[in-house]
């Protein structure tokens, strides 16, 4: 059962591709200017700590900084990969009506809306974000072991899981508010907070994104359990933990959304 | 044996009223009446296998509506479907894949990749086998003419042709029932031949129960035996096509020309005032009667014998004029 899925939908994902590639430049352009886009947010924060005028963030580090910025960068871009219809969903499928044509496949609603469209280019994000890591890791000399490896892997998978949550329960809004809601865009905003140290916001902000939209859960606590920082490390195991929970509560207010449904006229 | 089976099948939505301007539009964020819009009010149906129904109703007749509780799109408010065993909306994963839906507004297809390969992604979905779809591919495409499109993408297909194309996709997986939403809107009239014609091979060389809905009735009068007539969301006709045509109430039109000038007081008298002719020129007449009241043989006959007639011509209601009277019964 699982296998078929997963055979179908990089089948999906094949024929995206074959479309994508068609259009060669456009597509070189946007790898690269992804490429660049998310090398230039890592290089501010190279930059503006440059062990001169700044030196740390409330006694967090470049080196720890870069760190954490690094796991966002890469959550973000597996985020990236597969999200991009959730932002247009309202829109897309609901008020242009293409949401009737999911619901006509012997498939699962959700996984045809989030695998009908790919984002290749966040590969170019994923890049950098792995860079940067490798990098800021062995400034802080971390030893990289096959433990520490399979933590960036279940840590950074958990951290866009976690972004993929939000956005499904933002996106399954449009069910009940035909009139767009502009939800996304501030949600969205919010998620640069967690490229930064939790603890250097205000106690508000730590609580909301640590309780109501658990953004800290998707880069800060996943890069912490490399930063030696006793107190963090019962949130860092929480993390895949967080996933599942925050996946579970998108998933029931996607299918309560899908039994709310009214389809558009005609 | 009945395929598909409406029982009470009801649906309302919630509606509200908008209000005009910009300060409405704020009222309107925080405090909304909502109303019941019931769109589709408690339909009974059952149609058999191999059944080639029109479903026909006005703009706004819940006949979209009913559709897509039907296919599984839509929870029905009230009332059950049953459509080849299953309920449509319940059982929406396995149910789909045996039913095939076409909308004429909209393709199933994906827009930007060949059209081979939608059809190829497509048999992945329904489980088809490659030896069996290449078969049912070579035999669709034949029948429809797509060898010549099957490289292009879709969104370079002129609307006659995407529609063929959805009508094949919408048959890879050989389903029992097929849900046709006013499959030939906007088609010309070379279109709509070969879109009839394909349903109708469909329909007896497959045995696949079709349900059509459309604004054409030239499409249904030549495919459909039996119509089911919905208007403001409940059934107003469910019945043969023929027997619709000899409903009472039902007029034929009648237009005579003379040899010579004949005066409209003539023709009243001929028949004592029964018929209401009327004049159309020096030497033309036409009127509508009621076959049901005067045989209109006689008519003719009578017409004949008194006056010098030189042609004439006795017309059937056209289904047009018989769908415009059971839309204005029923809204009565």
């Amino acid at each position: 059962m699982i296998y078929r899925s997963v055979a179908l939908y990089a089948a999906y994902f094949a024929q995206f591709l074959k479309a994508r590639l068609a259009y060669r430049a456009d597509f070189a352009a946007s790898l690269l200017s992804n490429l660049v886009g998310g090398a230039a947010g890592v290089l501010f924060v190279f930059f503006l700590m440059d062990g001169k005028t700044i030196t740390n963030l409330r006694g967090w580090s470049r080196e720890e900084i870069l760190l954490i910025y690094g796991f966002s960068t890469i959550a973000m871009a597996l985020f990236s990969f597969v999200s991009f219809n959730l932002f247009r969903f309202g829109d897309r499928y609901i008020v242009q009506g293409n949401f009737d044509r999911v619901l006509l496949r012997p498939l699962n609603s959700l996984c045809q809306v989030l695998f009908e469209t790919f984002n290749i280019e966040s590969l170019g994000t994923l890049a950098v974000g792995l860079a940067v890591v490798s990098y800021a890791g062995r400034r802080l000399g971390i030893a990289f072991t096959a433990m520490d490896y399979l933590w960036l892997l279940l840590g950074s998978l958990s951290g866009a899981l976690i972004l993929l949550a939000v956005f499904i329960f933002v996106a399954s809004l449009s069910f009940h508010f035909e009139d767009r809601l502009g939800v996304s865009a501030p949600v969205y905003n919010l998620i640069n907070f967690s490229r930064y140290p939790l603890p250097i916001f205000h106690p508000v902000i730590q609580f909301i994104l640590q309780w109501i939209i658990p953004f800290a859960f998707s880069a800060f606590y996943p890069a912490a359990y490399f930063l030696k920082r006793p107190e963090l490390l019962p949130y860092c195991y929480a993390v895949p933990a967080v996933a599942v929970v925050s996946l579970a509560i998108a998933g029931t207010a996607w299918s309560f959304g899908v039994r709310r449904y009214c389809s558009t006229g005609s | 044996m009945s395929v598909i089976e409406a029982a009470n099948l009801t649906k309302t939505y919630r509606t509200f009223q908008r209000r005009s301007g910009v300060w409405g539009a704020v009222k309107d964020l925080f405090y909304r009446e909502y109303e019941p819009l019931t769109a589709v009010d408690a339909i009974s149906f059952a149609i058999n296998d191999g059944e080639l129904v029109g479903y026909i109703g006005p703009n706004g007749a819940g006949k979209s509506t009913s559709i897509k509780m039907l296919t599984g799109i839509l929870r029905p408010s009230g009332g059950t479907a049953r459509v080849l065993g299953y309920d449509p909306y319940s059982e929406r994963k396995t149910y789909t894949h045996h039913i095939g839906v076409v909308f004429g507004q909209r393709t199933q297809l994906w827009w930007d990749i060949a059209v081979q390969e939608s059809f190829r992604l497509l048999a992945k979905i329904y489980r088809v086998p490659e030896p069996l779809f290449k078969e049912r591919l070579g035999q669709l495409s034949s029948i429809l003419g797509l060898e010549r499109l099957l490289a292009t993408p879709v969104r370079k297909l002129s609307l006659g042709e995407r529609m063929r194309c959805d009508l094949a996709a919408s048959l890879l997986h050989r389903p029992r029932v097929l849900f046709l939403d006013e499959p030939t809107i906007g088609l010309d009239t070379l279109g709509k031949d070969a879109i009839r014609a394909f349903l109708k091979q469909v329909n007896e060389n497959f045995g696949t129960t079709i349900i059509l809905t459309t604004h054409d009735l030239r499409e249904i009068e030549e495919l459909c035996r039996r119509i089911i007539v919905i208007d403001h969301g409940r059934i107003i006709y469910d019945g043969a096509l023929s027997a619709l045509k000899a409903m009472p109430g039902i007029k034929r039109s009648l237009t005579v020309d003379f040899s010579a000038t004949v005066s409209p007081g003539e023709l009243i008298r001929l028949f004592d005032g029964k018929i209401p002719f009327e004049q159309q020129g020096e030497r033309r007449a036409s009127c509508e009667f009621d076959p049901q009241a005067i045989i209109p043989a006689e008519v003719v006959r009578t017409l004949m014998n008194a006056l010098p007639v030189a042609d004439l011509t006795l017309a059937e209601p056209s289904i047009e004029q018989v769908i415009m009277k059971i839309y204005r019964d029923g809204a009565q």
